[in-house]
């Protein structure tokens, strides 16, 4: 939960050279994909379920969180982190600011704000939550009450 | 009576903190209002036709004398001196100015009050019986488990921005008065053939355009697994729920659209692979524990010899306000704030202190706030309901109209709100002077008047006896008239009268009908056992002839 305390982009380098490809090209061409290492990018409307059978050779989820009223995302970093406990990087891109909180709490591991973000104050943004009420994917740093 | 612990209260503070920010981001051009809207509602605020609405939550409807007074405080320095208390346990105060909402809800915070979650699309406040703890033949109070799952679902990360609002509520009297099964997920305490103790889930109910009674989706869910069927059954509505539909977010529509078996069918395969993580079994100890807090803080006591005192006019009030407790020696009395012309559940912050004065002094200092738009005193001697009386006739508020037609529930409507499509407020007035003459009202009994202003049915007027909602014809408001709506003993969506009538003749026709119930009626017969006997046609005739 460090992470939430001081956001910052923490997308791991290492996997900037990883092949990028949407999730409709991905299912429809999985065994292309097997022997290569891949990052998927997941939009909101698709089916993570379908994901499951293939994470051993996937390297990246990436997530958009653009809409910032859709709330599908936060059960997809579920799915992946806390359900089948997905070892690779659960990206999150088109980020705001505001849901940084929601987002890392359900299993994204690392990400990258919206362009409108990129001159936030650090001190006009606060998560600065010192307990939490339920289990989720990610409780570090929060006293757990419940 | 719970109270919230210091870091509970902690958290309160961290949440305005939070708040607080974005609205100075907000106020400073750095975050936009499509942005700001969804999370000031997240914190109960809204922008109402004239100013900002804030909408604060009374958990299960139980307050403290207080935390009442604090309300008070608030509706005199931040309102125009007064209060609204609503169907769902909330209050709101519709005066507000956007600058000064961080301090508002710092100087609430110091009383454990909050507003976290009362609006917005995400869980809001659930809900309980007033009467829970209080009556003879409950399973349980549901109180202690309402605490349990609101904190479980606050600022919860994965269901914080669902497809639309999210309302529970849970009942373990055998009376419904919480109309559970109008709510999108409603929990009704049950015992098994074993006689261990669980839920009945209801999920899809809802008001609204599209009324629906929410099927069960589960017969009984052990205690300790309901925090994970709670989250599959969000978690469904969360992933595959209506997004694209402004008018089909709620989870009533995904029901509706995938039929209740295959709804329930999905919840049960998902809650299979989690209802044994260790880390989602409700926590029975702090349950244990949290049901010390809401003990009762009264013993049974014996009053041989008292009598009761003589006088008209208290007999009436007495009739229809208090009712009998299953702690020997008290009652409960039910405190209306009904008055021509003011909003159905408008408290003055000068009556807010009065019954804060009175709840300290015959009330343990704890009050209760019902759907009805009413307060509870839960623990009341019988020896001291008289003296309770005179100090509420004195203060203007022994109204005996609970338990009668003139304690009619009605939403803010076309004065106040900016959804309205009629008002609301004007044609409460109107019944209630057509109907001002208490040996009718006694006559009559029972019989709910709800009245919206709109579809979003915020006076619940699907499930009253006579349930008004407001409409536009060629820019004229009428009214659409639906009966023998009901939750306390099944719940029931009222049928459709026929068409709509204009606002001029609709208190006519309010006494159409309760002339036909009168005319129908079998000695004690309700309203909806008249109507489900007779059928619609009589009152049809009556209004349309």
């Amino acid at each position: 939960m460090s992470d939430i305390l001081e956001p910052k982009s923490i997308v791991n380098k290492a996997n900037e050279n990883i092949e990028l490809v949407e999730f409709d090209e991905f299912i429809n061409n999985i065994n292309k994909y097997e022997t290569l290492g891949v990052g998927v990018i997941i939009q909101p409307s698709d089916d993570i379920i379908l994901l499951k059978d293939s994470l051993y050779f996937i390297e990246t989820v990436i997530l958009d969180f653009n809409n910032f009223d859709d709330g599908r995302g936060y059960s997809q970093a579920y799915f992946l982190s806390k359900r089948w406990g997905f070892k690779g990087e659960i990206i999150g891109i088109n980020a705001h600011l505001d849901q940084l909180q929601f987002m890392l709490r359900s299993g994204v591991t690392s990400y990258e704000l919206l362009e409108d973000y990129k001159d936030f104050n650090e001190d006009d943004y606060s998560n600065g939550f010192s307990i939490c009420y339920q289990a989720a994917a990610n409780n570090s740093g929060l006293k757990q009450k419940y | 009576m719970y109270h919230y612990s210091p870091e509970d209260s902690k958290f309160l503070v961290e949440r305005v903190d939070q708040f607080e920010k974005q609205l100075n981001r907000h106020l400073a051009g750095d975050l936009d209002e499509a942005k700001f809207r969804s999370l000031r509602l997240r914190n109960g605020l809204y922008m109402e036709l004239h100013a900002h609405m804030l909408r604060v939550a009374i958990p299960y409807g139980t307050l403290n004398s207080s935390q009442l007074r604090a309300l008070a405080d608030v509706a005199d320095k931040y309102d125009r001196g007064f209060g609204h208390f609503t169907t769902r346990q909330n209050i709101q105060f519709n005066w507000i100015e956007l600058p000064e909402i961080a301090n508002l809800l710092r100087e609430l915070s110091d009383v454990g009050l909050h507003a976290i979650q009362t609006s917005g699309k995400a869980t809001r406040n659930i809900t309980a019986d007033p009467l829970s703890g209080l009556t003879e033949g409950e399973i349980e109070d549901a109180r202690p488990y309402c605490e349990l799952i609101r904190r479980w679902f606050n600022l919860h990360p994965e269901f914080s921005w669902l497809p639309g609002k999210f309302k529970i509520a849970i009942n373990g009297a055998k009376l419904d008065e919480t109309a559970l099964r109008i709510h999108d997920l409603g929990l009704r305490l049950v015992r098994n053939s074993k006689g261990e103790l669980g839920f009945s889930v209801f999920v899809g109910g809802g008001l609204g355009a599209a009324a629906m009674v929410g099927p069960k989706t589960a017969s009984f869910v052990a205690l300790d697994d309901i925090l994970s069927y709670l989250e599959s059954a969000m978690r469904i509505y969360n992933l595959k729920g209506r997004r694209d539909h402004q008018k089909r977010l709620r989870i009533k529509f995904l029901v509706r659209e995938l039929g209740a078996d295959e709804y329930s069918r999905l919840v049960d395969e998902d809650w299979q692979q989690t209802k044994d993580d260790p880390e989602l079994k409700l926590n029975l100890a702090e349950l244990e524990e949290l049901k010390k807090d809401f003990a009762l803080p009264i013993k049974p006591i014996n009053l041989n010899g008292f009598e009761e005192k003589v006088d008209f006019n208290y007999s009436i009030w007495k009739k229809n306000n208090v009712r009998s407790h299953k702690v020997s020696g008290y009652s409960i009395v039910n405190i209306s704030l009904t008055k021509l012309g003011a909003a159905p559940g408008d408290a003055t912050s000068e009556q807010m202190r009065i019954l804060a004065d009175l709840a300290d002094e015959y009330s343990a200092s704890e009050l209760r706030t019902t759907k009805r738009q009413t307060i509870v005193f839960p623990y009341v001697r019988k020896d001291q309901v008289f003296d309770l009386w005179q100090s509420l006739e004195k203060y203007g508020l022994a109204s005996p109209h609970q338990g009668t037609l003139a304690q009619i529930v009605a939403c803010p409507g076309g004065d106040y709100c900016d959804l309205a499509k009629a008002v609301s407020i004007p044609i409460a007035t109107r019944v209630q002077q057509r109907f001002d003459d208490m040996d009718k009202l006694l006559d009559i009994g029972d019989l709910n008047i709800n009245i919206s202003g709109c579809e979003n049915s915020c006076a619940h007027h699907h499930v009253a006896d006579i349930g008004l909602l407001g409409m536009q014809k060629n820019g004229e408001e009428y009214y659409q008239i639906t009966l023998a709506g009901e939750t306390l003993h099944e719940t029931n969506i009222g049928k459709k009268l026929g068409p709509s009538v204009s606002g001029d003749v609709v208190v006519d026709a309010v006494e159409e009908i309760v002339n036909v119930y009168l005319d129908n009626r079998e000695e004690e017969e309700r309203f909806t056992d008249v109507f489900k006997r007779i059928g619609i046609k009589p009152f049809k005739e009556k209004v349309y002839e």
